[in-house]
């Protein structure tokens, strides 16, 4: 038994589980919350529900008087839900965030191509217009499988009736599974979305970088769709790490923007590349590359990160050594079933990280 | 339709960020005037982003409910006689420890952030430490109220104040602070809003209030989760502070990598008291000091170190020492009060049989090789009547002030002892991390205040301890110090309990 808590102002939702509080479900699901104690003892974690009836858990009496359970005012930390949920939390919206519904569509699959030997690529067509931004995610609802699954999506947002998804093939993952051996043209999924606080923060006009790795492409991929389709004049690198040549898909689209666009730089990097692959560009990891191309110096830059955790976590270290911080670091953690990682203290030091 | 209410982000901008002003006819630096002298480049106050957002409406709005609430149940405690309901009373020597220890920390505390928070250009940070100063002052007030009810009833808490400014062992605690505050206002914030505020105050509060919960004393339980409800801006501050300072310009970042390696230095010698009070002090134990040490320091502040190491700082220098002393300083540090316990201001002991098992199954890489021996010979002495009390003062270290009993922690029977020349005098030291700090500066350091070296110098009366410990201290002899054993304390409980099952 799970119940689904909306957390305004940014409209994101989170599951919770029975007996868990809502701190660490949002934690554990990307959604950052003001924290410190993690124990009801401080009252960073304080939260106005707007809707829903919520057990305030062991709440001190000092961080959350009484006049404060009045009004209707949690210490996410120790609450947890006893119905579906709408809290508000002291956190911002950004300025960029076009903030468009979450609204309920079905695909029908059009192509299934082979991207790389793990990586499939899904296009549908869908029942309806979808307004969304580059770099946000919509869930998947799968036959047989217990709730919903999260991909990002690759098309840019001017093609609104289309939907395309990169998928790879998480060892013993039921979802990709199904998506890989199962799926055929011509089937339909119900899908919702669009979600996320993954976009191009366009009123920042800095150069932007973006780091991707795995089937971690699929949102830059937009993202970057959609700047150049706009014609923006900012320096934008594209960093793509793969084992190897056959992981490294969609080379072909992303050599070609760099021929057709002066300030579209793409730089492959494979940390394994096979004897065959006769490769010559960039060997090591993907973060190594960025760091090899700027001299370990980012500041001036937005950068935007999306893959598999160990990825992001050396890029974000990378990106830190270099002189560029959290404000300018975005991300896209994916996560998988096998991701068991999370459950290591973490301290209050980063917001997003 | 209502009209749109301000949502707290633009709310605090009015309230406090547009307090600022532009300094149209006077030099902004001679208004700042500590501002650069630390090393500290500070490029772009604006990238201060406001740890917290309490307006100052709200803010008394809240204190003043929290205080409402805390002062009922500091009645409530009084006409129950809750005194009645703690432990035994050598609990109440923890709380001897913590109000002329502790408390005027918290006293400095307020003045250190006044003083602080009007040197910073960035009006974000002048706002936090503002508030953090009334704070603190609100807990030095409601921890002597909450302890004036035991004062009524045991000895040793009567000068709390005038003791933290003399007696030996609290120049320990004073002396931190004092460190603290005599330094730039960019050091201050990594000492006490950093390393002390946000690393090693749950080592401090935690244990004690849980240990307060255990021991039976809801007065001091009360007026901790009442100051830990203040701690979340506290916290939140120390942490932007560090964030703001490593981004702000790289050429900061080795100078507060000095001052985390000096300060958690500091910090964890301060809490050797702590540590003592834990594994000691309190009848019904919470957890030995090693346990809450690897919770609340390993653990905890591990996951710390693992963010900031990407900004480039690293562990805290003599990490790996800090990791061994775990094992001793509680017993180290007991033993030395209960040898000087004549001269303290709070009663010592032996612990007792089912204590000793306690301690040897908690440490037991170390508390039956090095230190139980010790209480079997002290239980020997006590038994033949010669209850042992040393007759020398101690030396002590020339910057944590501490007695020299720390031993090499690769050699626990022998006493370490370092030393610095400076200007043709020697100076001394408990440890390497106490000789760096000295070293780094030793023209601060050459200026402490030792209380030993005082009392040689004629500056503290005397010329007997007695005196000193009378007139000097204004010790009730025979009341406030001496063993448990035989004290006015133990008897007047006695009486109290008498009859009662």
């Amino acid at each position: 038994m799970s119940y689904e808590v909306t957390i305004e102002p940014t409209g994101d939702v989170i599951e919770v589980e029975e007996g868990q509080t809502i701190l660490d479900a949002a934690l554990r699901q990307g959604v950052w919350l003001p924290f410190a104690c993690g124990h009801g003892t401080c009252a960073t974690c304080k939260c106005q529900v707007v809707e829903g009836d919520v057990d305030l858990g062991n709440a001190s009496p000092f961080a959350l008087m009484d006049m404060e359970r009045d009004e209707g005012k949690i210490l996410a930390c120790c609450a947890m839900p006893e119905s579906d949920l709408t809290i508000e939390a002291d956190i911002d919206v950004d300025p960029d965030f076009a903030g468009h519904p979450v609204i309920d569509f079905v695909g029908t699959v059009t192509d299934i191509l082979d991207l790389s030997p793990t990586i499939k690529g899904i296009r549908f067509e869908l029942d309806r217009e979808v307004e969304f931004q580059a770099g946000q995610y919509v869930n998947l609802r799968i036959p047989g499988v217990e709730g919903t699954r999260a991909f990002s999506i690759a098309n840019k947002p001017s093609d609104n009736r289309t939907l395309e998804l990169h998928v790879r093939k998480v060892p013993n993952g039921a979802g990709t599974t199904w998506l890989h051996e199962t799926l055929q043209v011509g089937d339909t999924l119900d899908i919702s979305g669009p979600y996320g606080q993954f976009f191009v923060r366009k009123s920042d006009e800095q150069d932007v970088i973006f780091i991707a790795g795995g089937s971690g492409l699929s949102s830059p991929q937009s993202m970057i769709l959609d700047l150049l389709e706009a014609e923006d004049p900012r320096q934008i690198y594209l960093f793509q790490g793969a084992r190897n040549v056959s992981e490294l898909y969609n080379r072909e689209l992303f050599e070609g923007l760099d021929r057709e666009y002066d300030n579209f730089h793409y730089i492959p990097a494979l940390n394994e590349p096979l004897e065959e692959d006769h490769w010559e560009g960039f060997k090591g990891f993907v973060h190594e590359a960025a760091i090899a191309h700027f001299d370990n110096r980012f500041s001036g830059h937005k950068a935007y990160l999306c893959g598999p955790p160990p990825m992001i976590d050396a890029a974000i270290t990378a990106l830190m050594q270099g002189r560029l911080f959290e404000r300018d670091i975005h991300m896209e953690r994916f996560f998988t079933a096998a991701d068991g990682a999370e459950d290591q203290p973490r301290s209050a030091l980063f917001k997003r990280i | 339709m209502a009209a749109k209410k301000l949502n707290i982000k633009d709310k605090y901008r009015l309230l406090t960020r547009d307090l600022d002003w532009e300094f149209s006819y006077r030099d902004r630096k001679k208004a700042f005037p500590f501002e650069e002298f630390e090393g500290i480049k500070i490029t772009d106050w604006s990238k201060w982003e406001d740890p917290f957002r309490l307006t100052m409406d709200a803010y008394w709005k809240y204190q003043a409910e929290k205080e409402k609430k805390l002062y009922a149940i500091f009645d409530a405690f009084a006409q129950n006689n809750g005194q009645l309901n703690i432990t035994d009373p050598r609990y109440v020597n923890a709380l001897k420890i913590f109000l002329t220890g502790v408390s005027p920390l918290e006293y400095q505390a307020f003045q250190g952030f006044a003083h602080t928070g009007r040197q910073f250009g960035g009006v974000g940070a002048r706002v936090a430490c503002q508030m953090q100063s009334i704070d603190e002052l609100r807990h030095v007030q409601t921890q002597v109220h909450a302890m004036s009810h035991y004062n009524k009833f045991f000895d040793g808490l009567q000068d709390w104040s005038h003791m933290h400014d003399r007696v030996w062992y609290l120049s320990v605690p004073k002396s931190f602070f004092n460190d603290a505050r005599a330094a730039g206002p960019f050091e201050f914030m990594v000492a006490i809003g950093f390393s002390f505020e946000y690393v090693l105050t749950n080592l401090l509060f935690v244990p004690f209030m849980s240990g307060a919960a255990y021991n039976g004393d809801m007065a001091t339980v009360t007026f901790g989760f009442s100051a830990q409800s203040d701690e979340a801006r506290h916290m939140t501050l120390g942490l932007e502070v560090i964030k703001f300072l490593l981004e702000q310009h790289e050429d900061n970042v080795p100078i507060v990598q000095k001052w985390i390696d000096k300060w958690f230095w500091r910090g964890t010698r301060l809490l050797t008291i702590v540590a003592m009070m834990m594994d000691y002090m309190l009848p019904n134990k919470v957890m030995s000091w090693k346990e809450a040490w690897e919770v609340y320091f390993e653990e905890a502040g591990g996951a710390l170190f693992k963010d900031l190491a990407r900004y480039g700082i690293r562990m805290p220098k003599y990490a790996d020492v800090i990791e061994k002393e775990k094992e001793h300083i509680s017993h180290q540090a007991w033993w030395t009060f209960y040898t000087h316990g004549h001269a303290a201001g709070f009663h010592t002991w032996i612990p007792t049989d089912e204590e000793l098992d306690w301690l040897s199954e908690k440490y037991p890489d170390t508390f039956d090789k090095y230190y139980r021996p010790r209480w079997e010979l002290a239980k020997e002495m006590e038994a033949k009547g010669e209850r042992f009390y040393t007759k020398a003062l101690p030396q002590l270290c020339t910057t944590c002030q501490i007695p020299m009993l720390f031993t090499e922690m690769d050699d626990p029977s022998q006493t370490c002892y370092r030393d610095s020349v400076y200007e043709g005098e020697r100076y001394h030291f408990c440890s390497d991390g106490c000789k760096d700090i000295f070293d780094d500066e030793p023209e601060k350091f050459v200026q402490s205040w030792l209380p030993v070296h005082q009392i040689f110098q004629g500056n503290c009366g005397g010329p007997g301890v007695e005196d000193i410990l009378r007139d000097y201290y204004q010790m009730n002899l025979g009341a406030d110090n001496m063993d448990i054993k035989g004290s006015p304390d133990e008897t007047r409980w006695k009486e109290w309990k008498k009859g009662v099952a």
